[in-house]
């Protein structure tokens, strides 16, 4: 291990106020630019409007910036929460935390959720929220103690730069012997020399003796982070109990808690199986549905996808019990022993992975014509060590590929590298050029947005080709289904807040295979109900995966299936158990409207937040190039035929593709129309005066941002 | 020659697929994936999908995606 000193800055004592049904009732703001540490109290107020979480987030960092805060400037914010039933060890998933900040992919807000330990100890340290604003040169360690109740910020020279050691390091540092009671946040080179940085959040594993970690892996908080010059921020607490939260009624969690961790553990075995083989069941579905991504999402499916799907992970995982939080039963949470690098500074040494995940086997694997397994995980491994987001990595790097196929750009531009489909050495160099910051890897960090720029001004690539199969909105990379049989999904992508990231709304299935909405209304009602819901566990901690990824056995005997009302019930007596609010399940999707409109209307302050902004590349939409249209030609002529009423008896495919494209393009706008309306926004996508109003966000500056777009 | 569909015990023969299974059920149409054993089948694949003798069979409810 490295040598390293550390140098206290600054101390900050302070008195661990009693957690009062989840609520510590105050945060923690450090502003690292001359370390001022501060405590700032939680009123009854914020917690009716805001509930934790996501929605403690967004009202510290409305409050931290204005309309002209770019991601780099010192009053950027950082924000950390959990939420008020974060740190509950008998319900399964409740060790969420939410991170927000502005991005420096879409420049305004971006929210990611992450497991780990650190957001619960946050909390039982003291602090429902973590705020850090401001920069510095000296690369410091923030230190929250909750068991000796103070904050202390270092300079640590010397420390490595990358996650991986950095993790481990960090908490043998600070453990006293006891690793389990360490989580430490950090970020590596890649997010410093990137725009789509993650952060690492530790868990310990005991069974393996090593701390592990789960990414808040969207936006580019992690370059945010190493921006500011932060190394890490650890938090330090103690054992873990039920009481620990101070639930209001503890006897009824228990209750639920019960009902809920024995279904797990008796249902999972029999449907997906997360506790073995994780998310990674979705590869060969998508793929047998013309959903996974291929090639830069020109195509859903590939002969070759079982390499890299369940059955091979199943093999190459290392058994034991992998959750993320505390008493999670779902445990979904896997990884790779003794897994040896054919690349870069870890090459040939035995090291442990913590994933791949679905989206990383997708990102990293198929959507780069790769179909190698190892190829995924090596990766999943640098892009963790090195704090990048391994969805926009993939993604970029398909569209990088898919324009080096088309001949946009060349190896002139690459620095000699040949990109095409499948090449795994050179998405691997790329990854690595990203870390160091150097070559085309550079350009790529930069994300799709800034890459269509630089390869129009710089390598003279048609810009109008680029904007239908560069997969990014509002900023963004696409995470990784192909949408385009499903107008659902494709405003689940386009219409979520933050950009592309289907934890808003997944719709695919009840969409496309189920078809359980077929008209706009119906559609409209799925894009306000399920991000709304999926809204609600960002609010309180927790990890929606146990909502709808283990199915009652009589769930498809109610009124709704899809929704998992048995579930949802269970999930508002958790709430009144913990809070002592009772809530009927309607409360639940009231509670996550105010925050939701709220982040809208932070997209409004930031610049965005309108009609336009909710646009997607057409390749989300429909096939782009002729040879799309080719491989599916069958369903899009009976499409053509059938339900747009087209003679297409003598018309070429080119000719083809662009009726189908008016089609589709007009249906999306329709779909917006109809979200709008349900949402209770204006036909720009403004929430009215009613609907801040209904939902008591009304505050003075909301109203008069309102008024400066006309909205009164 | 016996299989399990869903812990309960369901008769066999020999050509049986996946979806001589699900014909018999009302509410077939929900079933999008099926695992045969530790294998996930997709309805695509539903008719040319065997269905070994002993099998434990189960019918996935719902997809939720990530």
């Amino acid at each position: 291990m490295a040598e390293y000193k550390m140098e206290s800055l600054k101390t900050f004592n302070y008195d661990r106020p009693v957690i009062e049904k989840g609520y510590a009732n105050q945060t923690l703001c450090i502003d690292i630019s001359d370390f001022v540490i501060s405590i700032k109290p939680v009123t009854e107020k914020t917690k009716n409007i805001f509930i934790g979480g996501k929605g403690f987030d967004l009202w510290l960092l409305w409050n931290a910036v204005n309309s002209t805060t770019k991601w780099r400037d010192p009053e950027n914010a950082i924000c950390i929460a959990s939420g008020p039933m974060g740190g509950t060890p008998v319900y399964p998933g409740s060790g969420k935390s939410i991170v927000t900040t502005i991005s420096p992919l879409t420049g305004s807000v971006i929210d990611s959720n992450v497991g780990g330990y650190f957001g619960p100890y946050l909390k039982f340290s003291g602090f429902d929220a973590l705020e850090v604003t401001g920069k510095t040169s000296k690369d410091v360690v923030i230190f929250i103690d909750g068991i000796d109740e103070k904050v202390q910020v270092f300079t640590a020279p010397g420390l490595p730069d990358d996650s991986y050691n950095l993790s481990a390091m960090l908490t043998e540092r600070f453990a006293k012997g006891k690793p389990r009671n360490i989580s430490v946040v950090s970020t590596g080179p890649g997010a410093k020399n990137t725009l789509m940085g993650c952060l690492n959040f530790t868990w310990y594993d005991l069974k393996r003796k090593r701390a592990r970690y789960k990414q808040a892996g969207r936006g580019g908080i992690g370059s945010v982070f190493a921006d500011k010059g932060i190394k890490a921020i650890v938090a330090r607490w103690d054992t873990v109990k039920v009481k620990t939260n101070n639930p209001a009624d503890p006897n009824s969690l228990k209750g639920v808690g019960k009902k809920y961790s024995r279904e797990i553990v008796e249902l999972d075995p029999k449907q997906n199986q997360m506790a073995k083989i994780g998310t990674t069941h979705l590869v060969s579905i998508m793929n047998d549905f013309d959903l996974l991504p291929v090639n830069n999402f020109q195509y859903g499916r590939h002969p070759e996808a079982e390499n890299i799907g369940q059955e091979v992970y199943r093999r190459i995982f290392d058994p034991g019990y992998d959750g993320c939080w505390m008493g999670c039963t779902l445990a979904c949470a896997h990884g790779v022993k003794d897994f040896v690098p054919i690349t870069g500074p870890y090459k040939g040494t035995k090291v442990f992975v913590d994933g791949p995940e679905y989206e990383t086997i997708a990102g990293c694997g198929s959507n780069l014509g790769i179909f190698d397994p190892h190829t995924a995980i090596e990766m999943n491994f640098y892009c963790d060590t090195y704090g990048l987001d391994t969805i926009s990595v993939g993604t970029a790097t398909a569209f990088a590929m898919e324009c080096f196929e088309m001949g946009l750009i060349n190896e002139t531009d690459t620095g000699g590298m040949n990109l095409s489909f499948g090449n795994r050495l050179s998405a691997l160099k790329i990854v690595h050029q990203m870390a160091r910051g150097e070559g085309f890897g550079q350009i790529v960090g930069r994300g799709i947005r800034e890459m269509k720029s630089i390869f129009a001004k710089d390598f003279g690539a048609d810009p109008d080709l680029m904007q239908d199969i560069g997969m990014e909105a509002k900023g963004l990379e696409f995470s990784e289904y192909i949408s385009k049989e499903s107008l659902a999904q494709q405003g689940g992508y386009g219409l979520a807040l933050k950009g592309p990231q289907h934890d808003e709304a997944w719709l695919i299935f009840l969409d496309m295979v189920h078809n359980f909405m077929p008209t706009f209304e119906q559609k409209a009602e799925a894009l306000h109900w399920f991000p709304m819901f999926r809204t609600w566990f960002g609010l309180c901690g927790l990890c929606k995966l146990p909502w709808n990824d283990v199915v009652p056995e009589d769930n498809k005997e109610t009124d709704e299936p899809a929704k998992v009302m048995k579930h949802v019930e269970w999930y508002a007596e958790y709430y009144s158990a913990v809070t002592g609010r009772q809530i009927h399940p309607d409360g639940l999707i009231r509670m996550s409207e105010a925050v939701y409109n709220f982040q809208r209307i932070f997209n409004l302050k930031m610049g965005f937040g309108q009609r336009e902004h909710d646009n997607i590349p057409y390749r989300a939409v429909g096939p782009v190039k002729t040879v799309e249209y080719e491989s599916r030609h069958e369903r899009y002529d009976k499409q053509l035929i059938e339900k747009h009423k087209v003679d297409i008896a003598g018309k070429s495919t080119e000719e083809k593709v662009a009726l189908l494209r008016k089609f589709r393009e007009e249906l999306y706008e329709k779909l917006k129309d109809a979200v709008y309306k349900r949402r209770g926004w204006n036909n720009n996508g403004i929430p009215t005066v009613e609907t801040v109003k209904r939902l008591g966000i009304d505050f003075p500056e909301v109203l008069e941002l309102l008024r400066a777009y006309g909205v009164e | 020659m016996m299989i399990r569909v869903n812990g309960k015990k369901h008769s066999w023969h020999e050509g049986m697929t996946i979806k001589d299974i699900l014909k018999d059920l009302s509410d077939s149409h929900l079933y999008a994936v099926v695992r045969i054993n530790d294998k996930h089948v997709s309805r695509p694949h539903f008719e040319k999908t065997p269905v070994p003798d002993n099998s434990e069979v189960f019918l996935i409810p719902m997809i939720a995606g990530g």
